[in-house]
């Protein structure tokens, strides 16, 4: 980009940490001091597993008797019951919303951004 | 013959103009295509029974297509679907006729196996023996399937074996491939399908036999690995 123009006060200060010789300017960006139009390309942080407690109360159970299945029958339909509900609750999250952990995904971020750009000049 | 065939699959005339057949693995039916009924239950009830959902499915089936019902699909009463997806599994290069004969020869095995211990049996045990080959069927493919599956997941180089909870579809399938696995390789040579088949489904019935410990060692690889449990993403 063209080389930004500054408020005055923001290049008086600058010059005067250069006279009294104390750091070097704080503020050189190349760049316009302004938000971009889009975020960067960030992986989709990975959901936890579901129904692991369920899970694991079954496995104790299954090691107490024997992985014999017929008095696990509560702890197994408890699992089920849980997988059920946890496959329905996948099926039905959409996207355009926001997701459990309250983050969109970037590519819809991107989207929105671009609907609404930042205003760089006032006409 | 690419455009007749098109206008049976429910294209219209606009779309049929650069069309070229090409065989697929899914199904080609335009999507408004409904499903056969072929319960004939379903067809005797009386308008009024009706719920509100039937009554729309009724008026929609006024106006849509339906799809042709495929020869596998039969509204007969002996016709069990988990009996046919069996057949399909143990036929070998499309003989479906010897696949559904040895089916046949099954069933009726398990049948003369449970007769003669019925007759054997003292009267006080003979309600507890149960005849119907259907139902040995359908309890041992039960007892069979696995609750919970293995998978493997890749993290930083390394392979794991996770435990995952498997669909109904993917534990039918495993019993079924288990069971005909078991019939083909561990057994005599010279003993015949039916034979070998009936043999495994009376253990599987009564919870023991190769088939019902393959399931157990399955279940205690994933007791054994349920560390691993939080490697799973859905």
């Amino acid at each position: 980009m063209a080389a930004p123009v500054y408020p005055a006060w923001v290049t008086r200060w600058v010059s005067g940490q250069w006279r009294n010789k104390k750091r070097p300017p704080t503020l050189r960006p190349p760049r316009t001091l302004a938000l971009a139009d889009k975020v960067a390309n960030r992986r989709e942080q990975s959901t936890e597993a579901t129904c692991i407690t369920e899970m694991s109360v079954m496995m104790a159970c299954w090691k107490q008797n024997d992985f014999n299945d017929v008095p696990c029958a509560e702890e197994i339909r408890t699992f089920y019951d849980c997988v059920a509900k946890a496959e329905k609750e996948r099926k039905n999250q959409n996207e355009d919303t926001l997701s459990s952990r309250g983050n969109l995904p970037s590519s819809k971020v991107n989207k929105l951004l671009k609907r609404f750009p930042q205003i760089t000049r006032y006409v | 013959p690419c455009h007749d065939t098109a206008r049976a699959l429910g294209y219209s005339p606009a779309a049929l103009a650069p069309c070229r057949i090409m065989p697929v693995r899914w199904s080609r039916y335009n999507p408004s295509y409904l499903e056969p009924e072929v319960k004939k239950e379903s067809h005797q009830k009386p308008l009024e029974e009706l719920t509100e959902e039937e009554r729309e499915q009724m008026e929609l089936k006024a106006v849509r297509p339906i799809k042709a019902a495929p020869p596998s699909l039969s509204s007969s009463v002996f016709s069990d679907p988990m009996i046919s997806k069996f057949t399909n599994m143990m036929m070998k290069s499309g003989n479906k006729v010897l696949a559904r004969s040895l089916m046949s020869q099954t069933l009726e095995a398990i049948k003369r196996k449970q007769l003669e211990k019925y007759h054997k049996a003292p009267e006080n045990e003979k309600e507890t023996i149960e005849c119907n080959p259907y139902v040995i069927f359908h309890q041992a493919l039960k007892n069979c399937q696995p609750i919970i599956g293995l998978s493997n997941i890749t993290r930083g180089g390394k392979t794991y074996q996770v435990p995952v909870p498997l669909t109904d579809n993917r534990k039918r399938f495993l019993a079924m491939k288990w069971l005909i696995t078991e019939c083909r390789e561990n057994k005599h040579r010279q003993t015949l399908m039916p034979e070998k088949l009936s043999q495994e489904l009376l253990q599987a019935f009564n919870n023991e036999g190769p088939v019902i410990k393959r399931k157990n060692v399955l279940h205690k690889m994933a007791e054994a690995n349920r560390a691993y449990a939080h490697f799973r993403w859905w």
